[in-house]
């Protein structure tokens, strides 16, 4: 997919080669981002996750098993770290989603009439429980198949067709908002 | 966007490059620094570790030593003081005559001095 052999990278990094892990730092840290903000919603703590996804990665490589394909078994760290991190934020403060009505949560589109359409659909995402945010962004953004997403996330395959079809409603309706927006 | 249905089975391409924009995080090269220099730290704290391991050992070894030395110590201290404790006793009989081999001894070395 990336033109790059990253098991041989993996590989590397499991001798100790940090050069080799950092490579597949660069390859992979716009979407361990990406996967650690659809989970926590906040920039800072998603990078903060991603970091402590990429060190214990770091720390798990030299088990790494090269017959499985690497991004699936990286990104399975990155998740449980950001979930951890999810959990303790908890502890501390009030949910974030707890701030988002009811009602908005029924019509995410109405929710987020004024903004642009990136803010537009975070906040549309940020109306949805984590599991469908996590299942709509790593199947439609990510690319990664309905079966994978279900042995990352611990659920079953039927599960997550449920999730990436609810997300995908309200992530739609957004974006049919905005598309009849710029017709008019 | 509308020809998709929520059923799909493959991935919407639309609404993927829609979310990658939105969840696009800034600052991937200091992003990438950062966790570059957070492992090379870890690294280092394993090199400390490594000798906090080796520190414990010594400071176990040592004090095996120490008790060790401390009992052969003892052990030896005690043995020359009982030595001590018999000799002192043997000449303090002698001198005091408390004993009747005493003016035996004392009397063969009296009778030696006068022919």
């Amino acid at each position: 997919m990336t033109g790059v052999d990253e098991v041989k990278l993996a590989a590397r990094a499991g001798r100790g080669d940090t050069e080799a892990f950092g490579a597949l730092i660069e390859l992979h840290q716009a979407m361990a981002r990406r996967v650690a903000y659809a989970i926590l919603e906040d920039r800072e703590d998603a990078d903060d996750a991603a970091q402590e996804g990429f060190l214990s990665a770091w720390k798990a490589i030299a088990r790494y098993d090269s017959s499985k394909a690497f991004r699936p078994w990286l990104m399975q760290i990155v998740v449980n770290a950001a979930r951890d991190l999810r959990r303790r934020r908890r502890v501390r403060a009030a949910d974030p989603l707890d701030s988002v009505s009811p009602a908005a949560k029924d019509d995410p589109a109405r929710l987020v009439g004024d903004l642009d359409l990136g803010e537009r659909l975070r906040t549309a995402l940020a109306t949805l429980p984590e599991r469908q945010r996590l299942a709509v962004v790593m199947f439609d953004a990510e690319g990664y198949a309905q079966a994978e997403i279900a042995a990352l996330l611990g659920i079953p395959e039927g599960t997550v067709k449920s999730d990436v079809f609810h997300g995908r409603r309200a992530l739609r309706r957004v974006l049919g908002t905005v598309k009849e927006e710029y017709d008019e | 966007m509308n020809d998709h249905s929520p059923f799909d089975s493959a991935p919407d391409a639309e609404l993927g490059a829609a979310l990658r924009e939105a969840l696009a995080m800034p600052f991937g090269g200091a992003f990438v620094n950062r966790v570059r220099a957070r492992i090379n730290q870890s690294r280092q704290r394993s090199w400390d570790e490594e000798l906090a391991g080796w520190f414990w050992q010594g400071l176990v070894a040592a004090s095996f030593v120490t008790v060790l030395a401390g009992w052969g110590l003892n052990t030896f201290s005690s043995a020359a003081d009982e030595t001590d404790n018999a000799a002192t006793s043997i000449a303090s009989q002698l001198l005091d005559g408390t004993t009747p081999g005493a003016s035996v001894l004392l009397a063969s070395m009296t009778s030696t001095d006068t022919p």
